[in-house]
């Protein structure tokens, strides 16, 4: 079977007056339908911005995407032109944002945003589609639907608005959803009933979901299989078990070695990965992660690897060192 | 522990209570604050006097004389030397003040009304477009639509130079073959070459038939036109090219403009209105793109691009409502400011013609007579420019609180 979306070696760049910040390196992944993939990585690693080129939202000037292609159901997304965009958007594949807060308008009802979303793409008529919006609101858990339709973005906690951009998301039933980051701003209570809603909504309506975070935690629980990201490219991708239980780049290691552990002892200070990720403004030949890296060798600043198959399966890491860390691994 | 009756629950429980609007919201604020009720007092004065005086009242300045009462003091009753009631007294030529006053309310509230809307159309979509493409990518049509439309402004000035409305479509047709043909030898000098060319000939030719010192004024700026032209590829050129040309009407001070464009267009209520509103442009345009620029970069703007919305739906629907409230304070206030630069171009003679009743001509009919003790010819017409002015002024402050809590102090 075709992969739903399938992404080739996708650049992004952003023209600034210091010069160009190399935002996403040569991204190429590709996503099944129905499939939970996380993107992990850490503040300006790319993660957003790949998701937003894909969708054609990245602000030109000063962004461009200069490379690559974005196939999803036998176009490539990145030779359409604003108006075809504007059709795959919210019907195709649908996006939710970071801030629950800011991402509704403050100046309309909810209910009319989801009506809106919903007319742009389909032919309900008015009260129709304010139905649906309500079976929509429903859907997600939120009580009392069809009276808080009427209610403004204020009127909502942060969770509920949260959740109400998610209906609006699903209201085309698209077949991807890309989440980006969209329990950071909540407490952790709300971040785990969103989680649930979604793996739920998920399970029902079977659409793919691209889940990106910086909590590794949280895609652990969700995801299938997780990209790692760093300095706008992906260094280390592969199955949630595979990742977690047989790590095999250094920075993939560094980030699960610098979350907190239930079982340490109090007062066990938090291993941080040493150093701060590269300027994109001037990315090093060689890895991107060689500085901060401990199993460095001449090879890794001289020689930039690419991604390559580890242990047969789909498992794949940019890494000149995997083997040695492997065979460390299988030491321990 | 007191005991909550079920109808005190519903009284004070935000989630049951039933929700206002943002305006009724504002409404109510409004009307909370004493200031912004005197404002709005007066305001609603003023423009019930005007509107009454000019469609209940008749009045005839041209007939208007008797130098018979000449500058008589405000009488309550008719007595032998005055035979008729004047509240607040005559002019020069025995005219009734008080009806000059209220008659001349309702050619400041035009003033007001004509200048503000030419100011705030014009400078509220400059401001609007500029801000907006600022940020977002245009379409290849909205590209060609922005592009027409400006050379068609631009060749505007030549069309009236030479008198011919052709040369305005001229420009605007080169504008559209600039957007379409956006890759055409694109960051070359060839380009700019090719279209000033293009500009100075298309503007040129034409000419050649009034004279041929219009030919070389109008080839000379069909240069300069396109030059302009094949450079704005993209909406940061434009914004920052409108905003600059803001900034130069902006270093002009604002009377002394208004005044050179009066002696340009000729005197005239009418000629002063547009005087005052081509000066107010660059207010609005300022404040219109700086609200948009900062509602642009949040959220909500991203997800409504991300479910498929277009940029006109983003536009007037996401973005007006969002930046109404600074805008409709400035509004207010400006229709103070108009009056007041009204009743100035009045006093100077640039204003309405007389006898029209204007409330600074008439200041500057009377108050050579100060001197000789006609107090009232000045006293009536100053206050009325005060008060409407203070009163628009109370009641945009007043707005400024109740549309935006935030911002109170």
């Amino acid at each position: 079977m075709a992969p739903l979306i399938e992404i080739k070696n996708l650049n992004t760049r952003f023209f600034t007056a210091d010069g160009v910040v190399k935002a996403v390196n040569d991204v190429s992944y590709s996503m099944e339908s129905g499939e939970i993939l996380g993107v992990v990585g850490e503040s300006g690693c790319g993660k957003s911005v790949h998701a937003l080129s894909m969708m054609q939202l990245i602000p030109d000037p000063p962004g461009k995407i200069t490379g690559g292609e974005v196939w999803f159901e036998g176009h490539d997304l990145l030779e359409l032109d604003e108006r075809e965009m504007r059709k795959v958007r919210g019907r195709d594949i649908a996006m939710i944002f970071q801030d629950p807060m800011s991402s509704l308008n403050p100046v309309f009802t909810v209910g009319h945003q989801i009506v809106e979303a919903l007319r742009i793409h389909t032919d309900l008529t008015k009260k129709e589609a304010r139905e649906r919006a309500g079976e929509l609101l429903t859907l997600v858990g939120i009580p009392g639907a069809k009276t808080r339709l009427d209610d403004y973005p204020h009127q909502f906690s942060g969770g509920m608005r949260q959740r109400a951009m998610i209906a609006m998301g699903l209201s085309c039933m698209p077949k991807l959803l890309i989440a980006d980051e969209p329990t950071t701003a909540l407490d952790v209570t709300i971040q785990a009933q969103i989680i649930d809603l979604v793996k739920n909504l998920q399970q029902e309506l079977g659409m793919a979901i691209m889940w990106i975070t910086h909590d590794l935690g949280v895609v652990a629980e969700m995801a299938e299989r997780i990209n790692v990201m760093y300095a706008g490219s992906i260094i280390e991708s592969g199955k949630v078990n595979d990742i977690y239980k047989q790590t095999r780049h250094p920075y993939t290691i560094g980030l699960l070695g610098s979350l907190p552990r239930l079982d340490d002892p109090p007062g066990t200070e938090l291993t941080a990965i040493p150093g701060l990720p590269p300027d994109l403004l001037a990315l090093p030949e060689g890895c991107a992660f060689a500085a901060r890296c401990a199993y460095r060798t001449e090879k890794c600043v001289a020689e930039k690897p690419s991604l390559v198959e580890v242990d047969g399966s789909d498992h794949i890491v940019s890494c000149w060192h995997w083997e040695e860390i492997a065979g460390k691994q299988a030491n321990e | 522990m007191t005991n909550i009756t079920s109808e005190e629950i519903i009284e004070t429980d935000y989630a049951i209570r039933e929700h206002r609007s943002l305006w009724i919201d504002a409404w109510q604020r409004l009307i909370s604050s004493k200031t912004a009720l005197l404002g709005m007092f007066i305001v609603t004065v003023f423009v019930v006097s005007s509107v009454g005086a000019h469609f209940f009242w008749e009045y005839e300045p041209k007939k208007d004389l008797d130098y018979s009462l000449k500058l008589k003091p405000p009488t309550l009753v008719a007595n032998e030397e005055v035979p008729s009631v004047h509240l607040f007294g005559t002019d020069k030529l025995g005219r009734d003040i008080f009806r000059r006053v209220v008659h001349g309310g309702w050619n400041s509230l035009r003033v007001g009304i004509v200048a503000v809307g030419i100011s705030l159309i014009l400078g509220g979509t400059i401001g609007l477009i500029s801000g907006f493409y600022e940020n977002m990518n245009m379409t290849s049509m909205e590209l060609i639509t922005l592009f027409g439309v400006t050379g068609f402004s631009l060749g505007l000035l030549s069309a009236w130079i030479a008198g011919q409305p052709i040369q305005a479509f001229l420009l605007a047709g080169l504008g559209v073959v600039a957007a379409a043909f956006p890759e055409f030898q694109k960051d070359k000098p060839t380009r700019m070459l090719i279209f000033a060319a293009a500009g100075g000939i298309l503007l040129a030719v034409p000419a050649l038939s009034v004279s041929k010192t219009t030919a070389l004024i109008c080839g000379l700026y069909g240069v300069l036109s396109g030059m302009l032209i094949s450079r704005a590829l993209d909406g940061n050129f434009f914004s920052s090219t409108m905003m600059r040309f803001m900034d130069i009407i902006l270093s002009f001070p604002g009377y002394l403009l208004a005044i050179a464009i009066v002696a340009f267009l000729g005197p005239g209520l009418e000629k002063g209105m547009i005087a005052i509103g081509i000066v107010g442009i660059p207010v609005y345009a300022r404040l219109t793109r700086s609200a948009v620029l900062s509602v642009i970069q949040k959220e909500y703007i991203l997800a409504a691009q991300s479910v498929g919305e277009g940029h006109g739906r983003i536009l007037f629907h996401h973005l007006m409502p969002n930046i109404l409230s600074p805008v409709i304070v400035q509004t207010t206030m400006g229709l103070a400011a108009a009056i007041l630069s009204a009743a100035a171009l009045g006093f100077l003679g640039l204003g309405a013609i007389p006898p029209e009743p204007e409330w600074g001509a008439m200041l500057g009919d009377s108050y050579r007579y100060l001197a000789s003790g006609a107090w009232w010819a000045v006293l009536f017409p100053g206050i009325a420019i005060m008060l409407s002015v203070l009163g628009f002024n109370l009641l945009g402050d007043g707005l400024r609180d109740a549309l935006d809590p935030k911002l109170r102090t």
